[in-house]
C-alpha cells in the first residue's frame, strides 16, 4: 500500500492489494467533533477482495466488476476496454465528441479544480481523489495506445502507464468516486470538465464491456424499460399505491384527495420519481394537495414510462438515457398534454429538460416544478401561515437543478416566504456542494459502498448542514429541517442522518420542499410533517 | 533570406494551424447540452439563474445579454479571472507569462511598424521630430521591456514551480517541461539578442530586414533566437498550448451554450440534421443493438 502523498497516476497498474487506505478524513463540526461520535472506516471483507476490485481504496463501487478467472479473461477485459476507449473518440460518440476532446486535450494541470471537489476535500486532500488524477490515468492510456506521439516517445509525452486488469478495473472503480457534480468545472480557467471524463469511463464499462452497478443498470434502466419504473412498480401496483395514499391522507388529515390519473384534457402531466411513492409518499401527496389548492388542471399517467421520471442512464450509459428519455417523451406526446412538470427529482430535471432537449426535434415542453410552486406562493394561490414552520430550515441545492440548470431563486423565495428561520448553507446556490449521493451513489447500497458515500462523499455536505444549524443542534426539542427538493439528495440525507443517528440525537430532520409548503397551509388542521406531532 | 523565410513561415503556420484547429473544432458534430451556471448571457447571471426559473419558459422571450458575455470573456482573456479567483498564487506567475505574451505581441507589431517607418524615412527615435515616430519609439520600448521581463519571469517560474512542487511534478510530463523551456529559451535568447540596445533600434533594423527580405549579417545568437522563436510559433498550435483556441469552444460552445430546442429554432434544425446521421462504429455491450453501418 502506498502513502497517498506519493501516489502518481501511473501507479494504477501496480500489483498492490490496495493502492491507498483512507485514514485522514476532515473532522466533522460540532456536535460531531468529539471522539467516538463517528465509527471508524472499515476494511473490505476478504470475500470481497477475492471477488471484486477492492484494490483501489478498499471500496466496491461496481458489483458486476468481478476478478478474472484466467489469463484469457484478463486479456479480454483489457482488450474490450481499449476497444471502448477508441470508440469514445469515434462517431459512435458524436453527442459528446467536442466537449470530450476539449476536456481531454487541454488540461494545463494547474490544479485549480482540486479544492472545488468535495470528495478530495473530505479525504484530507487524498491524491487518489484529485479530479485530474483520474483524467490523467485516462490520458496516459490513450496516449500509449492511440497516439503516434505516445507510441514513438512513450514516457516523454506521458504514455508511461502499465495497462493490465488492475489498472482498468481501478479506473472503473475510480469513475464511481466522482459524483459528476461538475463543481470542479466551474473553477477551471480553461473551462474543462473532469466529470465528462469520469462519465466517459463509466460509459466504456457499460456500453462496451457490459459492466455497470446493478442498481443503475439491471435493477435500474433495464428494469425501467421493461416494467416502466426502476422500482419495478407495475401499473396495477401504481394505481393501488395511489388508492392507498388517498385513503391514508383522508385518515391522517381529513383531506379527500383524488389523484387524477390519465385525465384527458389535462394541461400538465406531472412526473414523479417513482421512488417517492415507496420511500417518501408524503411528497407526491403534498404535490397533489398543492396543485389542487392552486386549481391546476393536472394529471399523472399510468402508462408504462409515464409514472417514473428517473433516468439513471444519465450517469453511466448514453444509450439507455436516450431510450428512456424518448419513451417518456412518447407518453407525453400521445397523452396530448401541453407540458410536463418534473417534480422534486434533480437528475430527472436534468434528464428531461436538459439532456433530452437535443435528442429529438418534436418535444412536449418540460419545466421544473420549482418556478410553478413559487408562482403559487407569489400569486397568493395558497393560503399560507409561515408560523407553522417556525423552526430552523436550511436548503440543499441539488446540483442538477441548480448548477446544471440555473434554477436558483424560486426555491429560496418560497422558503423565505414560508419558513421564518430559513438560513443558507455556506456556500450555496450554484456554488453548492453535492449531497454525496449524486450520479447513482444514493442507490448503490451493496458491500461497503454506503460507508464511502456516507462518511466520505457526503462528509462536506454534513458539515455544511451542521454549520447551518450551528447553535441550535444541541437543542433537541427544536427540529432542524434540511429541505432537499430531490429524491436522490433525500436518499443521501437519509443515509447521513441514519449513520450519525442525527434525528434521534439532535432532532435533525429532512424532506422536500412541498412538504414544508403543505405544512404551512392554513387549511391544514394538524401538522403535515410527522416530526412536529 | 533564410531567416526571413523562417519568420514568415512560422508566423504563417502559427496563424494557419491555429485557424485550422479552430475550424476542426467548429465542424465537430452537434453535441448534447452541458451548460453550467452561472452563464453570463443569462438575465439571472448574478445569482447563476437561467430562463428555467420562469414558468412556461418556452412561451417567453429568452432575454440574453451578449454584451455581458463579451465582458466576461474579456475578463477571462485579459485577466485570467477564474485562476485569479480560485488559485491566486498560481495566477501571479501564469498571468505574468500571459501578460508578457500580450505585450510581446504588441511589441512585435510595433517593431514591424517602426521598421517600416524607418524604411520609409520616418525616424523612430527619442529625438525624432515625428510625433508618430516618437510614439512608436516609446510604446515599443515599454512593451518590449515589460513583455520580455514578464514572459521570461513567468515561463521560468512556471517551470520551477512544476519542477519543485510535489503535487504538480506528479502530473507534469517531460513534454510539458519542454514546452515551458522552449518558451523560456526563446525569450532568454531574445533578451541577450536585443538587450544590448535598449532603444530597440537594432531590433527594429533586423525586423525591417526580415519583413522586406533584405539580406543582413546575423550572428550566431540572433540566428539561434529567430530559429527558436520560429520553432516555438510552429509548435504552439500543434501542442496543447493552443488552449487559446480550445478555450473559446469550452465556454461558448459547451458551458455557456444553453440555447433550447424550440420549434423553428436553429437548434431544432441541427437536431434534425444530426438525427439522420448513421454512425460507422457501434457499441458492443449486450443491451445495445448496434445500428447498421452505412453502405460505402
Amino acid at each position: 500500500m502506498l502513502n497517498q502523498r506519493d501516489l502518481r497516476p501511473k501507479d494504477m497498474g501496480r500489483s498492490d492489494e490496495q493502492l491507498i487506505k483512507l485514514d485522514n478524513l476532515i473532522p466533522l463540526l460540532a456536535p460531531y467533533d468529539k471522539p467516538g461520535m463517528e465509527s471508524p472506516l472499515t476494511d473490505p471483507k476478504p470475500a470481497w477482495k477475492e471477488k471484486f476490485c477492492t484494490s483501489l481504496d478498499g471500496y466496491v463501487g461496481i458489483d458486476t466488476l468481478t476478478r478474472p478467472k484466467s489469463k484469457e479473461e484478463e486479456d479480454e477485459f483489457v482488450r474490450k476496454f481499449l476497444s471502448g476507449l477508441e470508440k469514445i473518440f469515434s462517431d459512435a460518440n458524436n453527442g459528446v465528441l467536442q466537449p470530450l476532446l476539449l476536456s481531454f486535450e487541454y488540461c494545463a494541470k494547474c490544479n485549480t479544480c482540486s479544492d472545488a471537489c468535495h470528495i478530495y476535500s473530505a479525504t484530507g486532500n487524498n491524491e487518489l481523489y484529485r479530479p485530474i488524477f483520474r483524467s490523467e490515468v485516462l490520458r496516459k492510456i490513450v496516449k500509449k495506445y492511440f497516439t503516434t506521439s505516445g507510441k514513438l516517445l512513450g514516457g516523454f509525452v506521458g504514455a508511461d502507464i502499465d495497462v493490465n486488469w488492475e489498472t482498468i478495473a481501478r479506473l472503473g472503480e475510480l469513475a464511481y468516486r466522482c459524483n459528476l457534480c461538475r463543481r470542479c468545472a466551474q473553477t477551471c480557467p480553461l473551462g474543462l470538465d473532469n466529470a465528462i471524463l469520469s462519465k466517459e469511463i463509466r460509459k466504456i464499462f457499460s456500453q462496451e464491456m457490459g459492466i455497470a452497478p446493478t442498481p443503475l443498470h439491471t435493477k435500474g434502466t433495464m428494469l425501467q424499460i421493461k416494467t416502466g419504473s426502476s422500482t419495478g412498480l407495475s401499473k396495477p401496483a401504481f394505481l393501488d399505491t395511489l388508492e392507498f395514499l388517498e385513503e391514508d391522507t383522508e385518515e391522517k388529515f381529513g383531506i379527500k384527495l383524488k389523484f387524477p390519473v390519465d385525465k384527458k384534457g389535462a394541461d400538465i402531466l406531472v412526473l414523479h420519481n417513482a421512488g417517492e411513492f415507496m420511500a417518501w409518499p408524503e411528497n407526491p401527496v403534498a404535490f397533489a394537495i398543492l396543485f389542487d389548492a392552486a386549481g391546476l388542471n393536472w394529471t399523472l399517467s399510468s402508462e408504462i414510462m409515464g409514472y417514473d421520471s428517473v433516468n439513471y442512464g444519465l450517469w453511466y450509459d448514453d444509450y439507455q438515457a436516450k431510450k428512456i428519455a424518448l419513451m417518456q417523451m412518447k407518453v407525453a406526446k400521445e397523452f396530448g398534454v401541453k407540458r410536463m412538470v418534473v417534480a422534486e427529482c434533480g437528475h430527472a430535471h436534468k434528464a428531461s429538460i436538459i439532456t433530452s432537449d437535443r435528442m429529438t426535434s418534436d418535444r412536449v415542453p418540460v419545466e421544473s416544478c420549482l418556478p410553478l410552486l413559487w408562482d403559487m406562493v407569489r400569486n397568493k394561490q395558497l393560503k399560507l401561515d409561515p408560523s407553522k414552520n417556525n423552526f430552523p430550515v436550511t436548503l440543499h441545492d441539488p446540483c442538477n437543478i441548480v448548477r446544471q440548470m440555473g434554477i436558483v431563486e424560486p426555491q429560496r423565495n418560497i422558503l423565505k416566504a414560508i419558513a421564518p428561520q430559513f438560513r443558507e448553507m455556506t456556500p450555496h446556490g450554484v456554488d453548492n456542494y453535492c449531497c454525496g449521493g449524486g450520479s447513482g451513489f444514493a442507490i448503490m447500497n451493496y458491500a461497503n459502498f454506503p460507508e464511502f458515500r456516507t462518511q466520505v462523499a457526503s462528509r462536506v455536505k454534513f458539515n455544511q448542514i451542521l454549520g447551518a444549524f450551528k447553535g441550535t443542534m444541541e437543542d433537541v426539542s427544536t427540529p432542524k429541517y434540511i429541505c432537499a427538493p430531490c429524491s436522490n439528495c433525500k436518499g443521501a440525507m437519509r443515509g447521513i442522518l441514519e449513520h450519525y443517528d442525527a434525528s434521534e440525537k439532535y432532532n435533525l430532520q429532512y424532506g422536500g420542499l412541498v412538504e414544508l409548503m403543505v405544512n404551512a397551509l392554513v387549511s391544514m388542521k394538524k401538522p403535515f410533517l410527522e416530526f412536529l406531532e | 533570406m533564410i531567416l526571413s523565410i523562417i519568420a514568415y513561415l512560422s508566423i504563417g503556420l502559427f496563424v494557419g494551424i491555429s485557424v485550422f484547429k479552430a475550424y476542426q473544432f467548429a465542424k465537430m458534430p452537434f453535441h448534447g447540452r452541458m451548460d453550467l451556471y452561472p452563464v453570463p448571457k443569462e438575465k439571472g447571471f448574478e445569482h447563476g439563474g437561467s430562463y428555467y426559473e420562469e414558468t412556461a419558459w418556452w412561451t417567453k422571450p429568452h432575454e440574453v445579454s451578449h454584451m455581458r458575455e463579451i465582458v466576461e470573456m474579456l475578463k477571462e482573456i485579459l485577466f485570467i479571472k477564474k485562476l485569479f479567483e480560485n488559485q491566486r498564487p498560481f495566477w501571479w506567475i501564469s498571468y505574468a507569462l500571459h501578460l508578457g505574451i500580450y505585450f510581446l505581441m504588441a511589441w512585435t507589431i510595433l517593431l514591424v511598424v517602426g521598421g517600416l517607418f524607418e524604411v520609409n524615412g520616418i525616424s523612430v527615435a527619442a529625438n525624432t521630430s515625428s510625433i508618430l515616430g516618437l510614439l512608436v519609439y516609446y510604446v515599443t520600448a515599454l512593451t518590449g521591456y515589460f513583455g520580455l521581463a514578464l514572459a521570461t519571469l513567468g515561463s521560468g517560474l512556471l517551470f520551477l514551480r512544476r519542477a519543485f512542487d510535489n503535487t504538480l511534478k506528479k502530473y507534469t510530463t517531460p513534454q510539458e517541461y519542454f514546452n515551458l523551456l522552449l518558451i523560456f529559451a526563446a525569450l532568454v535568447t531574445g533578451i541577450f539578442t536585443w538587450g544590448n540596445d535598449l532603444s530597440f533600434g537594432y531590433a527594429r533594423e533586423v525586423t525591417a530586414n526580415l519583413v522586406t527580405f533584405t539580406p543582413f549579417s546575423a550572428n550566431g545568437l540572433l540566428t539561434l533566437h529567430i530559429f527558436l522563436v520560429g520553432i516555438m510559433l510552429i509548435y504552439i498550435p500543434i501542442s496543447k498550448m493552443s488552449h487559446y483556441v480550445g478555450k473559446y469552444f469550452t465556454f461558448h460552445k459547451v458551458l455557456w451554450d444553453n440555447n433550447p430546442n424550440l420549434k423553428g429554432s436553429g437548434v431544432e434544425q441541427e437536431i434534425k440534421k444530426a438525427s439522420s446521421f448513421r454512425p460507422t462504429t457501434s457499441w458492443s455491450a449486450p443491451h445495445i443493438n448496434p445500428p447498421a453501418a452505412p453502405e460505402k
